[in-house]
Formats: structure tokens, C-alpha cells, sequence
């Protein structure tokens, strides 16, 4: 085993992912303060303060440590992030969308305040995380990083990225498995998972001063866990009972959705999820074995999560 | 008008800029898998008949200042994109609830309302995507680029366009012109400003530049609400017209084109012809004394 796996079962994760979630949550706090309409910014406030695990910003700020920057530099790309996935979440969830009236056991935006204000604050939100990141930025960061950070960013989430997505997916229910191929379900799952994840990833470097060659394998890095994220979540969907998930367990099999274990079994899905983790790892040899740790234990904890 | 205005053939000026425009915006959006988002947003933004004055003041004002006109092409290209954005969302059945949009069915009564939202989720970030990437660098340096960014972020978010919207729909201890004011006066006066910060604008002037924009944004509603039939006015919530009166309405529209003008006199040194764009632009607004064939 390499000297960064040694680090790894020294390196307390969960600790480390909670003290950098708090610092997340107190940043996004004071980002998004209560003013007139109070209304739409309540609507803001309740489903960005909701908790979560702020995994996005968490790997925002490890990619920019791990390429020498401080967690200091990385913050307003990281509340960017979690901006836009907050977002993509409220949107989500409309009537005309998924409809769904809960979200992390509490009702979601458009119950409590609205469609219409669910719409805005979606909006809001989108619009603000790309007036953070460019006008919050530390100024040492060079104006020039910032500038691609947006670019970045903006590529992401929309209609080559998350939106791209949505579309897709939209567009395959009830389709014939016969007739969507494993290409198919990766490309749903590349943009609406792994596309914000891989921005996460590619911001903390850019900001934090990575090399080019530094933020290519970031950005690899979280398209393997991104789509890693998936396969196991079809897998637990197979496997657990809905008391161990916490949720309705052989929910996409009702729901006639594409996962892998549909595809290619349950067998090669479990062996594709190990060379994903493999191949995440992979991008992290050669940097330094301490500021690698959270990277490498974010991708165990996405592999081998039981719920 | 004004003596500058005179020599200046704003509808030549304004046809030869909507032309370019139109052109740099079908580039920007072209048709790829997965084609249905790019049709949606491509039938909002490049709709027939749409005047670009977001555009057209966002390059006039960048030209006042001696910046190139290719330097403001892709942020007034963005400028449309997020407008064209707020426009679809705000005519989604959870809002205004109108099924047609400058006499043409409304984006989800084409495409449904899932990808109504979707197309707006898309636009926003491409137009931010559109500055970074098309600006040319040599021609603005990396801070001004992010100014941009964020003036746009700030004028469609929660305290802009967003606000004016929430509180057409929802009311609130606002005045009766804030509605108007944040979604009209705002999209004016980040076109404004926008072209100036492109410009090389200093402080003072990009000052001058947002109360100018506000100004000529607002007038340019308060002329249209006015020339609204009744049937259209009984729908909307907030019309000037409706709310004060015709003649009030007719007393705001001549207050904010003086007030307009009067902000452009500190550009009269620029010479006639650098400001007469501006100055016509107060006029169009306020007389629309020619129809824009295009």
C-alpha cells in the first residue's frame, strides 16, 4: 500500500468534514443575509441553511488546499457551489418537475413559500453564486483565476452541464431499456451529478493556484467519484432494506428508472464502482500525502457508505 | 430633440447593431444534443421582431466612452440572454400565468413548463459564460470582466429584476413604482452601465451612466404602458397608466426624459456625435417616432 492509503487510516474524516461544513454554513450565513423582499430571502435562506452534507464545498476547499491555497481563497467559490446545487434542488422539486413536497424530512421551498417564489429564489440563487464568486473572491487571487472560475462554473450548470441533465433524463422516462444503453444512463449521470462536483473540484484548484496539469486531475478525480456516487446509490437501492436507507428502498425499480444494476447486473456494477474508486485515486498519486487525506477518504466514504 | 441628435440617423445606427447583434446570438446558441433545451432557449431569445435596446444602449454607451464596439458585443449578447431568462420564468403559469409573449405563444406553452424553467436555468449561465469566453482580452482587462459579472448577477437577482417580479406578484409595504422600477429601470441601467465599465467609464461617469440607464429604462415602460390597450392593462397588476392616471403618466414620462437628458450633458464634451446615440435613445423611448423594420 502507498504512503497516501497509511494517511488515510490515520485521517479522521467525518471531524474534518464537519469542522469544514461549519465553516461552509457560517460563510453562506452571512453571504445571504435577511433583506427586503424578505420573503424571497427567507425562501433563499430556508432550503440553502437546511443542512446537507456540503459535500460540494467541502471538495471545493480540500482541491484548493491540496494545490497549496488557503481555505480562506476557496470560500466564495465553495458557497457558489452549494449556491447552485441548492438551487438545482428547489427547482427540482416543483410541480412541474419532479414534485416532490419533501426534501431532507422537511417540506420543500414551493410548499412553504410558493411555486412562485420557489421559481425566483431558484433564480436568485443561481444569480447570486456567480456575484459571489466574482465580486467575493480574496483579491489574491488573481483576477485572471477568478475570470475562469466563472467560466467554469457557468459551463457546468447549464444546458452543457446540470441542465443537459435534466433534459435527458426528463426525456428518458418510460423508455425501453432495449433502447437506451449504458451510454445513455452515463451521460444523465455525468451531468446531473458529476458536472457540479467536477466544477467543486476544478474552482478549489483554480483558485487555490493549481497547475493546469493540477486541475485536469482534479477535474477527473470528481467525475470518478461523481459517477461512483451514482453506482453505489443504484446498488444500495438494490441491496438495503428502506430502514437501512432511510428511505423507500427499490424506489427506482417501482419507478421504472435506468440504474446500473438494470443494465449490467449487480455483479459488474459493484465491479465498475471499484474502478471508479481506483481510477479516482489514481489522480492523486504524486501530491502530497498529508493534503491528499480528505480527498482519498472522500472517495472511500462515497464507495463504501451503507445508506 | 436635441441640436446633437439632429445629424444622427439613430435608426440606421440602431437596424445595423440589431443586425450584428441577431447574428452573434444564433452563433452563441447553436442547436446540439440535447436539441430540445437549445430549441426552447433559442425560441425566447431569438424571437422575430425583438428590438435589442438592452444590447443597442449597452455598445452606445461603450462607444461614448471610445471603447470598441467589439469589446461590449458579448456582454450586450449576455444581457439578452438573461433577460430573455427572467422573461420565460416570469411568464410561467406559477407566475404571470400569459400564454403569449410579444404576440407569440409564451416558451411553456410551446415547450411545457419543465423545460420552460430549465431554458431559464440554462440562459443565465450562458450569458455569464458568453462575457468570459468571447470578451477579447486584449481589449478588457480581467477586473472589469468580473465588474460586469457582477453588476448582471446583481440586477437579475433578489434585490433586482427578481424583487420587481415578487412584488408585481406578491405586493408589499413597497411603493407602487418599485415593481417597475427594479424590472425595468434595472435592466436599463445595468445596460448602462455595462457598456460603460466596458468603455473605460471612470466612477463619476459610470454614476451618470446608471441614473441615465434607470431613467430611459423606466420611461421607456411608462410610454408603453401608456400606449397599452385597456384589455392589456386590466391584466397587469402594476401599469402606470392604470395605477396614476394618463396624465400623471404623461407627466412622469416628460420628468424622466429630462431627467435622462440632463444626466448626458456631462458627455457633451465627447463631441455631438459620440453622445447623439444616448440623446435619440431618450427620444426613441419617449416618441418612438419611427417603427424598427427588421
Amino acid at each position: 500500500k502507498s504512503s497516501s492509503s497509511s494517511s488515510f487510516s490515520s485521517f479522521d474524516f467525518m471531524s474534518y468534514i464537519i469542522r469544514k461544513a461549519e465553516s461552509v454554513n457560517k460563510a453562506l450565513d452571512s453571504a445571504v443575509p435577511l433583506r427586503e423582499p424578505l420573503k424571497i430571502h427567507e425562501a433563499m435562506r430556508y432550503s440553502l441553511l437546511a443542512g446537507g452534507k456540503r459535500v460540494r464545498p467541502v471538495l471545493c476547499i480540500a482541491a484548493c488546499e491540496l494545490v497549496g491555497g488557503e481555505e480562506t481563497q476557496a470560500m466564495p467559490a465553495a458557497c457558489a457551489v452549494e449556491m447552485i446545487h441548492t438551487m438545482s434542488l428547489i427547482h427540482d422539486d416543483l410541480p412541474c418537475m419532479d414534485n416532490d413536497d419533501l426534501r431532507r424530512g422537511k417540506p420543500t421551498n414551493h410548499k412553504v413559500y410558493g411555486e412562485d417564489v420557489a421559481v425566483l429564489a431558484g433564480d436568485a440563487l443561481l444569480s447570486f453564486a456567480f456575484e459571489h464568486l466574482a465580486s467575493a473572491t480574496s483579491s489574491e487571487v488573481s483576477p485572471v483565476r477568478v475570470v475562469r472560475a466563472v467560466g467554469e462554473l457557468a459551463k457546468a450548470i447549464g444546458s452543457e452541464g446540470l441542465v443537459a441533465g435534466q433534459v435527458v433524463d426528463i426525456s428518458s422516462e418510460g423508455l425501453d431499456l432495449n433502447d437506451v444503453g449504458l451510454e445513455h444512463l452515463e451521460y444523465i449521470h455525468l451531468h446531473k451529478t458529476a458536472a457540479l462536483l467536477e466544477a467543486s473540484a476544478v474552482l478549489g484548484g483554480i483558485v487555490g493556484g493549481g497547475s493546469d496539469d493540477e486541475i485536469e486531475r482534479l477535474r477527473k478525480f470528481a467525475r470518478c467519484i461523481g459517477l461512483l456516487f451514482q453506482v453505489v446509490d443504484d446498488i444500495l437501492d438494490v441491496t438495503k432494506s428502506s430502514q437501512e436507507l432511510g428511505k423507500t428502498a427499490g424506489k427506482d425499480l417501482i419507478a421504472d428508472k435506468l440504474t446500473y444494476p438494470k443494465i449490467m447486473g449487480l455483479e459488474k456494477s459493484r465491479e465498475f464502482a471499484e474502478k471508479l474508486n481506483r481510477e479516482a485515486r489514481e489522480q492523486l498519486l504524486g501530491f502530497d500525502s498529508d493534503k491528499v487525506a480528505p480527498l482519498l477518504a472522500l472517495a472511500s466514504y462515497i464507495a463504501n457508505r451503507q445508506n | 430633440a436635441s441640436l446633437s441628435a439632429s445629424n444622427f440617423d439613430l435608426r440606421t445606427y440602431w437596424t445595423t447593431l440589431i443586425g450584428e447583434i441577431n447574428q452573434k446570438l444564433d452563433e452563441a446558441i447553436p442547436v446540439k444534443y440535447p436539441a430540445g433545451i437549445y430549441e426552447a432557449m433559442r425560441y425566447s431569445v431569438l424571437a422575430q421582431g425583438a428590438k435589442r435596446a438592452s444590447p443597442v444602449m449597452c455598445v452606445a454607451a461603450c462607444e461614448l466612452l471610445g471603447g470598441d464596439r467589439l469589446a461590449a458585443f458579448p456582454t450586450a449578447c449576455a444581457l439578452e440572454m438573461v433577460h430573455g431568462a427572467s422573461l420565460i420564468h416570469d411568464d410561467l403559469p406559477c407566475m404571470d400565468d400569459d400564454p403569449v409573449r410579444r404576440g407569440k405563444p409564451s416558451n411553456h406553452t410551446v415547450y411545457g413548463a419543465d423545460m420552460a424553467i430549465l431554458a431559464g436555468d440554462a440562459l443565465f449561465p450562458l450569458g455569464f459564460q458568453h462575457i468570459v469566453s468571447h470578451t477579447p482580452p486584449h481589449l478588457v482587462p480581467p477586473p472589469t470582466l468580473l465588474r460586469v459579472v457582477a453588476e448582471i448577477a446583481r440586477t437579475v437577482g433578489s434585490t433586482g429584476m427578481a424583487a420587481g417580479q415578487y412584488v408585481d406578484l406578491e405586493g408589499g409595504p413597497f411603493p407602487a413604482s418599485f415593481a417597475q422600477e427594479k424590472k425595468f429601470g434595472a435592466m436599463g441601467e445595468c445596460s448602462a452601465v455595462c457598456g460603460g465599465l466596458l468603455g473605460g467609464a471612470t466612477e463619476d461617469e459610470l454614476e451618470v451612466l446608471r441614473r441615465y440607464g434607470r431613467a430611459v429604462g423606466m420611461l421607456y415602460q411608462v410610454v408603453d404602458d401608456m400606449r397599452d390597450d385597456e384589455e392589456k392593462t386590466k391584466k397587469k397588476k402594476k401599469n402606470y397608466a392604470a395605477f396614476f392616471g394618463a396624465e400623471r403618466a404623461t407627466e412622469m414620462a416628460e420628468e424622466l426624459k429630462e431627467k435622462a437628458k440632463k444626466e448626458l450633458h456631462v458627455f457633451d464634451k465627447y463631441g455631438g456625435d459620440a453622445v447623439a446615440p444616448l440623446y435619440s435613445f431618450v427620444d426613441y423611448a419617449a416618441h418612438r417616432h419611427f417603427l424598427l423594420n427588421i
